[in-house]
């Protein structure tokens, strides 16, 4: 298992470096540079010496080929590199960060479990009752709602107008400012969620081995409960981990629209300020929770279910 | 325990208001917990404020921070801040400070002449480019210093601990440089240090205390400060909060003292009764326009320039989509320059006479032009949206260019466009302000539209040698009127900044330059204010 | 829900859509950037303004008929690059194998490591905003499961016996390809492009709002949105209407997505996310 685990990691290198080179292609064509960004509010005058300076001591009069081979060898020693901006450690900077975005994304997967997988199981229960149909619309129509929308109607209904929850913001951390963002943000994964867990269920339900338990005389929910949980269990983990992805993306989005103070907003402030180092190094950590977390569900899988060879 | 501590709260409110209600009004009280906001965007950029050009550091550092000179919003000018005097040479070019010997560091160390020179000395870090050297640039051999030419800066002289002596490139008041706050006094040598960088100190009212990134940075009262009796509140908690809604909804459950306002809450603050008592407008130093690229064939002509001018209802997308919270703009300057012409009218609406100078200039069919602007909703698309069908009416057809605001700041200054939107700082100092527009200035430095008229240079140029400030004035007032007739961009707002206070905050100043900017330590609460 | 209720009700939804783009110009006097007037600015739904107006004074009915274009632009463009790009990949990845296959399968699990939106993000910051560098943007970053499905399609083509009986016969390589394989795989590729096509509606929606879409005066339901969030207190039918556009469209979307697989291929439930 340990051989298992430690071949998934080593596999992340070159998707990583791979990651970086792309991203560091991209943004060393962008237009706009953090010196432009600096009087980009209009609120400074402009000053071309001092655009000359800060090239001068961000090293950005270099070649790009000097600066990705400094950016690969700081990378492998975990140095991201030091904002524009700021002038801090990116790492530190990411450091304040991640934990607002983890948070909120545990949180909206919460949601998404705690919602999603009993309605898919209980639809499953009762194929084509009205709960089944209920929820089958509920999840379609949760795939197809733009979440930052969703949010905003709902930041109106329990901020603006009922005044019940935060309408935005960290606050001092407490749990009532994350309820908006995290529901918002786990309407997607619920919807998949609950389908996925209808249709595994279904699966199992319709394999012989449960067929025959029946007739024998079984109750279902009891059927259920001991032989079909491990086999959704499989598909509802993958599920989970491939939704990761799409979260973090759609993570900037819901951040962005509650002032969250989180990676996804740090990545779209850093981008429009053009702190280059930032961004790379945002996505970069994006990228690399959403590996971590499939090689996560891989060993989860292949714990679950030991027919998965480790070879 | 809480009931008989309320009571005997409540029981010396009581006393206070009967026995000192005479005194109670305008008397600042010590004590109380102000909740202020920081309202552009989501973070602060640096805890290093010698590295921010961003108006977001600036909130907190007024609190921690003094440069030399301050500026005093109550009276719409710079004053000495660390000094007691200050003597200029007669060709304006050496000044002597007499420094403050009552200044301290949070540290407990006395700020001396050494510490002014070392933080000035910082800014010009050759390694570094700190957006702050374009106002330390100004001291002889500063630049020689930042090249690397020079051991230190050669116009630095401390001649005893609390003696400083500065020589300038040029006569010049130095006061509109060395007030600003990105040249705060830092403590010699601690000021580079990594325990800096999180726990900065400085000279100003308050001392760090806590710094939650993403969500607060709180001070408290520095009782060694040398303004004696300030500041006069305990603690400042100043919380960044991006979005005007959520500052709405803040203020009104009384969770922060100062809200910055947006258009929408303008409105409805204004609508008010009781909110409108608190609300602190003030024109401030920034002029949106659109800019003419010159270079472009039909913005030559001068009647073309103005047609535009006299197309767009400026005053209708004041009212409708600034909400009112914008002054019109008749020129560059705002109305709190002191060159500011106050019986000058601006361009109205007249879109008849606008196609009478388009037929005269030879585009009786009209014209096409692409505009380039970000989409802020005070100075890019959501006014461009506004004047597009306004010019299709007299036969001008706008292209709308969106571009992000990194981008527009990197090709308006290369020329890169035909007509662009902005929102431009035009003070406090009006010479400096119409000095964009002298055609010897390069278009990367500020003239952006390459408006070259010599009469116009004429005036400017004899502004700078004027005697007094009431001829330089004049002078700059009639160039300021040139402008607005020559009219190399569409005038349309100065910025009307808006702050709403509660009740009991007592002391908020109208700052022309930045409103969110405030001398906490002059701000005070009455009894009414609530416990924190 | 039936297999026939899906098809319907989502061709029914998708129809709206395509003949509101269509007949845009016919359905309503209106300019959607001319007809501004501030003085009729931020009026509630009436029976002359279906939807209310906006911020500008313009009928809101009118941009939501105009950005359905838009939104049918965005959908239908991106999905036909992407699937371009994720057939040709995936068809000769599979068909030749070797270090080729390497490639295009490293390539793909790249694709599949960095969120979408995120990559599209990045590649708007470089284009700037606007139509074609969406299209561009979105059309570049969402090929891979078009690619993976056509692969592993191709890959269990190869060894049927009528494939193996046209390379005897001496086809060209091209030729076996394009007729013997592509039309095999034309139903899940389909599919996965009308599912695509939701979400690359919604895509556009969330890059409008980060300020990376498709700028006004043009509008586009995204870009209606992004202004929703200052007016929502005051003029909530500024918010609703385009959301609720984008919604009923993608909702089609993927309702007919989901049908067709249904039927296409009964046993193929779970969908690619």
């Amino acid at each position: 298992m340990l051989r298992f685990i430690l071949r998934r990691l080593l596999q992340m290198v070159p998707t990583v470096i791979a990651v970086s080179l792309l991203i560091f292609i991209i943004f060393s064509v962008v237009p706009g540079s953090i010196a432009s960004s600096m009087i980009a509010d209009g609120r400074g005058a402009n000053d071309p010496e001092l655009i000359e300076r800060l090239n001068r001591e961000f090293g950005l009069d270099r070649p790009v080929h000097v600066r990705f081979g400094d950016y690969i060898w700081n990378l492998a020693q975990f140095d991201l590199g030091t904002s524009f901006r700021t002038r801090q450690p990116v790492t530190e900077l990411i450091g304040e960060r991640i934990w607002p975005t983890l948070k909120l994304a545990i949180a909206a997967m919460c949601v998404a479990i705690a919602i999603g997988l009993p309605l898919g199981f209980f639809a499953a229960m009762r194929p084509g009752s009205l709960l089944d149909s209920i929820t089958m619309v509920g999840a379609v129509s949760g795939l197809s709602v733009p979440q930052f929308w969703l949010g905003l109607l709902a930041m109106y209904l329990f901020a603006l107008t009922l005044g019940w929850l935060p309408s935005f913001g960290y606050g001092e951390g407490g749990l009532r400012n994350l309820v908006l963002p995290a529901l918002t943000l786990g309407v997607g994964p619920m919807a998949l969620l609950a389908r996925t867990t209808r249709a595994a269920v279904l699966e199992v339900m319709s394999t012989d081995f449960i067929r025959t338990a029946r007739s024998k005389g079984m109750s279902s929910f009891r059927l259920v409960k001991w032989h079909v949980t491990r086999n959704a269990l499989v598909l509802i983990i993958t599920t989970l981990g491939l939704q990761f992805g799409s979260m973090m993306g759609q993570a900037v989005v819901v951040e962005k629209l509650f002032s969250w103070p989180g990676l996804g907003s740090l990545l779209i402030d850093s981008v429009g300020l053009r702190d280059i180092p930032v961004v790379q190094g945002s996505i970069l950590v994006l990228v690399l929770c959403f590996l971590v977390i499939n090689t996560v569900v891989d060993v989860l899988y292949a714990v679950i279910d030991p027919r998965i060879s480790h070879g | 325990m809480a009931g008989r501590s309320a009571f005997a709260l409540a029981l010396a409110a009581f006393l206070l208001a009967a026995g000192a209600s005479s005194a109670r009004a305008d008397e600042p009280r010590q004590g109380g917990t102000l909740n202020y906001v920081a309202p552009y965007g989501s973070s602060f950029s640096s805890l290093d404020i010698h590295a921010s050009a961003q108006i977001q550091d600036a909130i907190w550092s007024k609190a921690i921070h003094k440069p030399l000179y301050d500026w005093d919003a109550d009276a719409n000018q710079p004053v000495l801040a660390l000094a007691t005097d200050v003597a200029a040479s007669d060709d304006g070019l050496v000044y002597t400070y007499k420094l403050r010997q009552d200044v301290y560091f949070h540290n407990g160390k006395q700020m001396t002449a050494d510490d002014i020179i070392w933080t000035y000395t910082r800014i010009m870090d050759p390694q570094k480019a700190y957006p702050s050297a374009r106002f330390i640039r100004y001291i002889k051999g500063a630049a020689e210093y930042s090249e690397g030419k020079a051991e230190a800066i050669s116009g630095l002289k401390k001649i005893d601990d609390f003696t400083l002596e500065i020589t300038f490139t040029d006569p010049m008041d130095p006061a509109y440089l060395l007030m600003r706050n990105v040249t705060s006094i830092y403590p010699k040598d601690e000021g580079n240090s990594e325990e800096f960088l999180k726990h900065p100190i400085g000279v100003g009212p308050y001392k760090f205390a806590e710094y939650v990134p993403g969500s607060r940075l709180t001070v408290e009262r520095w009782e060694k400060y040398f303004d004696s009796g300030k500041p006069y509140l305990d603690k400042v908690n100043i919380m960044i909060m991006g979005d005007a809604s959520a500052r709405d909804v803040a203020f009104r459950n009384k969770e922060i003292d100062v809200s910055v306002l947006g258009p929408a809450q303008y409105v409805a603050y204004k609508a008010d009764p009781e909110m409108s008592k608190y609300i602190l407008e003030v024109p401030e130093v920034f002029t949106r326009f659109v800019g003419f690229n010159l270079d472009y064939e039909p913005f030559k002509d001068k009647r073309v320039r103005q047609a535009i001018n006299y197309a767009i209802d400026s005053d209708l997308i004041i009212k409708r989509l600034a909400k009112d919270k914008a002054y019109r703009a008749t020129s560059w300057l705002p109305i709190s320059s002191p060159a500011y012409d106050k019986d000058a009218k601006p361009y109205p609406y007249d879109p008849e006479k606008a196609k009478e100078l388009l037929k005269e200039a030879g585009y009786a069919e009209g014209f096409e032009f692409e505009l380039t602007a970000t989409q802020n909703e005070s100075w890019g698309l959501t006014i461009v949206e506004a004047i597009i069908p306004m010019l299709a009416k007299v036969g001008i057809t706008v292209k709308a260019k969106p571009v992000e605001s990194s981008v527009l700041s990197e090709v308006v200054p290369a020329g890169d466009f035909q007509a662009f939107m902005w929102s431009y700082t035009s003070g406090p100092d009006p010479l400096t302000a119409l000095l964009n527009f002298h055609s010897e200035t390069p278009q990367s430095s500020g003239n952006y539209e390459k408006f070259n008229n010599p009469d116009y240079d004429k005036l400017i140029d004899a502004a700078k040698q004027a005697r007094n400030e009431d001829e330089k004035n004049e002078l700059l007032r009639q160039a300021n009127n040139l402008l607005q007739e020559e009219a190399p961009m569409w005038f349309f707002n100065y910025n009307k900044a808006v702050i709403a206070y509660q009740p009991w905050l007592h002391g908020a100043q109208p700052n022309s330059m930045e409103i969110a900017l405030q001398s906490y330590e002059k701000i005070w609460f009455d009894e009414s204010a609530p416990s924190r | 829900m039936g297999l026939r209720l899906n098809l319907v009700l989502g061709g029914t939804l998708c129809l709206i859509v395509i003949v509101a783009a269509v007949l845009a110009p016919w359905l309503t006097p209106l300019s959607p950037v001319m007809d501004a007037d501030l003085m009729n600015a931020e009026l509630p739904p009436s029976a002359e303004f279906w939807f209310g107006t906006d911020a500008q004074g313009r009928d809101v009915f009118t941009r939501i008929l105009y950005g359905a274009r838009v939104s049918l632009t965005v959908g239908i463009g991106s999905q036909l690059i992407n699937t371009t790009i994720g057939l040709i990949l995936g068809i000769s990845a599979g068909y030749f194998g070797g270090w080729w296959d390497d490639l295009v399968n490293g390539l793909t699990n790249l694709m599949l490591s960095v969120p979408s939106l995120i990559f599209a993000l990045a590649i708007m910051a470089v284009l700037g905003p606007g139509l074609s560098s969406l299209l561009i943007a979105l059309g570049l970053t969402n090929w891979s499961w078009t690619c993976r499905i056509a692969r592993s399609s191709t890959l269990s083509l190869k060894s049927q016996s009528y494939v193996q009986a046209a390379k005897t016969l001496g086809y060209s390589d091209f030729r076996i390809m394009l007729t013997q394989i592509l039309p095999n795989i034309v139903g899940p590729v389909l599919v996965i492009a009308t599912l695509g096509m939701g979400d690359a509606i919604l895509a556009e929606a969330a890059l409008s709002f980060l300020g990376l879409g498709i700028q006004p005066p043009q509008p586009s339901w995204g870009n209606m949105l992004t202004d929703a969030r200052e007016l929502i207190a005051i003029a909530p039918w500024v918010a609703i209407f385009p959301g609720l556009a984008i919604f009923m469209t993608v909702l089609g979307l993927n309702l007919f997505g989901d049908g067709l697989r249904d039927w296409l291929d009964p046993h193929m439930r779970t969908r690619p996310v």
